[in-house]
């Protein structure tokens, strides 16, 4: 019930992906005698909309999003209507693709309904939109996660260093980050 | 420089100082002052079962000027250390500091390589006269130290020795 | 001390009134460690609270990134050190999802009781800290004196008193044994008998109401806003507890209530607190009476952990409220990234917005009443 709501209030903000899938097409039936042909691999891109159902037993959420860093605001207005709480905010360094993914976990008082929200930024100019309007308890997460990954929440009240000695300058959580 | 005999002084001071010291000895005032998991067991031991009232150390002072020793209990972050200094320096002569569990000791379990957080142990900048080791130590274990640092203080030891095994 | 926001202090609160700056912490009996408040005060009033982190900062998500899973295990007996075996649990659920183990029976009502333990022994510690912090110091004493046996049992079968380590992936490490099962039933008899001390004691205590009674309201939205859980949550109306919520490991096989209070003051939280460690003795009653035979280690369970890629999310009820783990693999034997979402972490954030226009002694109160751990928030 809830899951599907959810699902459609934010279905329209997801990003579209190019993504490669492997695809599998079996040999056709070998003749007699003859020796069966290898299956033949196929990559193709594929355009898909990054909002997933996962199995919740295995992952252990429901929905899982991924919308472009300026819809973040709208998806938070959208969760907060329909009463979800924010469990927490993280980022993940992906220096190989150049990229920090920045994390929201929501999740609902009534039923059980975990929604992950990504969103993913530039690594040398990480930077989103913050959400501390509407989650006054994003706001504590937010300052941590930049913190962690420097990534700059545009619109946030104060991102001084919160975990950190107050004259910190380094990102600890980054890969390449060498005490 | 010829030597000369000197006059035995007419006051001793040193025996006074002993009484003296037998005096703090007995009535060590630690700091409430806890950082981390090891305080919770500081407090263990000033409550019911352990009771270190037995040992007259007891009275936890949440003020720096009225204590004599210093209980480092837990981590000390780089960002704590300044005010774990300060704490250090408003306390009155003489003073002491026991390092309690393995962080105060040495950084313990959160010694790295690649850490930026954390000093590694409290003897970086503080002068430690009892280490305790234990992550935590046992509430028997701090007791331990306090008897420790008593026989430091005076030079001999009160309480029997306990021997294990 | 009775002081709700009347017009009267809001009108003390004018802003061209002269104010000054109270500094309190990071060394302070009354933040439970190294906790700093900057206060913006207007004489007894304040303005404006600004919570000040980082003073244990122990770097437990880098340590994380640098050890293999089984290695980060005693990291989490030290998060939370006084409910330390609800986060060993959640950590535990976090990696046997993401590699996919069963454990077997017995190890997970081993585990419920173990954890309801230590939810107990956390509660106690927190109510005689709490009373202390009010001014009453016997209570501590009783309380310390019921926790240290249930460090005694949790002692006999964990071998720490403290930042336990005992679950491992697929089970537990040690089976428990009969003096366990007849030490644990003696408690809960024991502690029951004792409760209506307490309740005589301290709750029916007139000072005590009338510090906690209607001070520090916390709305429902207010909650909302900033995802506080646990106790707080529920002294505020909400039925939300993670064992009923979503249930994970054997909970579902015991019956047990979630205490739940509608007044939304300090009060309902404290009762809360106090109603659940009756709740607690009653799962840990189950749990014994209905203890399956069996091994408490999965047999195929892999020494080595390598989940396969992506990332999963794990949440169990600690003694502070829902803590959740999410793990990102990478397919090696380290995880790529551990995030912990410790709930007192949320549960704090409130604080600069809830005490404003309190007396400095009420926000205290309502400080307590959130049941820090220092270490936890800053993690
Ligand atoms: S030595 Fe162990 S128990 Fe003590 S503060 Fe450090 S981690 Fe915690």
């Amino acid at each position: 019930m809830r899951l599907e709501a959810i699902r459609q209030a934010l279905a329209a903000l997801a990003v579209t992906e190019e993504v490669e899938v492997v695809k599998i097409i079996p040999a056709p039936k070998p003749a007699e005698g003859e020796e069966a042909a290898k299956p033949t691999e196929v990559r193709e891109k594929v355009s898909q909309t990054m909002l997933f159902t996962p199995d919740y037993k295995k992952k252990g959420f429901h929905l899982d999003i991924k919308v472009p860093p300026a819809e973040l605001p709208a998806a938070a207005q959208s969760l907060i209507d329909q009463g979800f709480f924010l469990e927490a905010i993280t980022g993940v360094d992906w220096p190989k693709e150049g990229q920090i993914e920045v994390v929201y976990d929501f999740n609902h008082w009534d039923e059980l309904c975990r929604v992950v929200v990504r969103a993913r930024t530039d690594r040398d100019q990480p930077a989103v939109p913050t959400i501390s309007h509407i989650y006054s308890g994003a706001n504590w997460h937010e300052r941590e996660t930049h913190d962690f990954f420097g990534v700059k929440f545009s619109g946030h009240p104060d991102l001084s260093p919160f975990l950190l000695p107050d004259d910190a300058d380094y990102h600890p959580l980054r890969k390449d980050f060498k005490a | 420089m010829e030597t000369k005999e000197l006059q035995p002084s007419i006051i001793h001071l040193a025996p006074l100082d002993q009484v003296l010291a037998i005096g703090r000895a007995n009535s060590l005032w630690p700091m409430t002052f806890g950082l981390a998991c090891c305080a919770i067991e500081m407090m263990a031991a000033g409550a019911s079962r352990f009771d270190l009232a037995r040992f007259g150390a007891e009275v936890f002072r949440p003020s720096p000027r009225q204590c004599d020793v210093m209980i480092v209990a837990g981590t000390i972050s780089k960002k704590m250390a300044p005010a774990v200094k300060t704490l250090y320096d408003q306390m009155p002569e003489p003073k002491w500091v026991i390092a309690m569990g393995n962080c105060a000791i040495s950084g313990g379990p959160f010694a790295f390589e690649g850490q930026y957080g954390i000093i590694e142990g409290a003897d970086k900048f503080l002068p430690v006269d009892v280490y305790i080791p234990g992550c935590p130590p046992r509430p028997e274990a701090l007791i331990e130290g306090i008897l420790e640092l008593e026989e430091k203080v005076t030079g001999s030891r009160r309480w029997p020795r306990v021997q294990c095994g | 001390m009775n002081a709700p926001v009347t017009d009267k202090s809001l009108a003390v609160l004018d802003r061209t009134a002269e104010t000054f700056v109270l500094n309190l912490g990071p060394q302070h009996p009354a933040t439970h460690g190294v906790l700093r408040v900057k206060l913006t005060m207007d004489g007894e009033y304040i303005v404006h609270a600004e919570p000040v982190l980082g003073y244990i900062h122990r770097m437990h998500e880098k340590m994380g990134e640098n050890r293999t899973w089984a290695q980060f295990m005693p990291n989490t007996g030290r998060l939370d050190y006084l409910g330390a075996l609800s986060y060993n649990h959640g950590y535990c659920l976090a990696a046997e999802r993401a590699e996919g183990i069963e454990v077997p029976e017995r190890a997970e009502y081993i585990r419920c009781i173990t954890v309801e333990l230590n939810r107990i022994a956390s509660h106690l510690l927190w109510f005689g800290a709490f009373v202390l912090d009010l001014g009453g110091f016997t209570p501590l004493l009783y309380a310390f004196d019921d926790r240290e046996q249930i460090l005694d049992l949790l002692e006999s079968v964990t071998g720490a008193r403290l930042t336990f380590c005992y679950f491992r992936f697929g089970g537990v490490y040690n089976d428990i044994d009969d003096n366990f099962i007849t030490g644990a039933k003696a408690f809960v008899k024991r502690l029951r008998s004792r409760m209506p001390m307490y309740h005589d004691l301290v709750t029916k205590n007139i000072i005590l109401i009338k510090r906690l009674k209607d001070i520090g309201p916390l709305s429902q939205e207010l909650c909302r806003r900033y995802g506080a859980t646990g106790p707080v949550l529920r002294g505020s109306g909400v039925c939300f507890d993670v064992r009923k919520h979503e249930p994970y490991s054997v909970y579902p096989e015991f019956d047990f209530d979630i205490p739940v209070y509608h007044e939304c003051d300090s009060m309902a939280r404290y009762m809360v607190r106090m109603d659940e460690i009756e709740q607690s003795l009653r799962i840990v009653e189950q749990g014994l009476d209905k203890l399956p035979d069996g091994p408490v280690m999965a047999a195929k369970a892999p020494k080595i952990l390598k989940p396969a890629k992506g990332d999963y999310y794990a949440a169990v009820e600690a003694a502070r409220g829902s803590f959740g783990i999410r793990v990102v693999s990478d397919g090696t034997n380290t995880p790529y990234r551990l995030k912990l979402r410790s709930p007192t972490f949320s549960n704090l954030s409130l604080f600069s917005e809830a005490c404003q226009g309190m007396i400095l002694p009420d926000a205290l109160a309502l400080m307590g009443t959130l049941d820090l751990v220092i270490p936890e928030i800053d993690r």
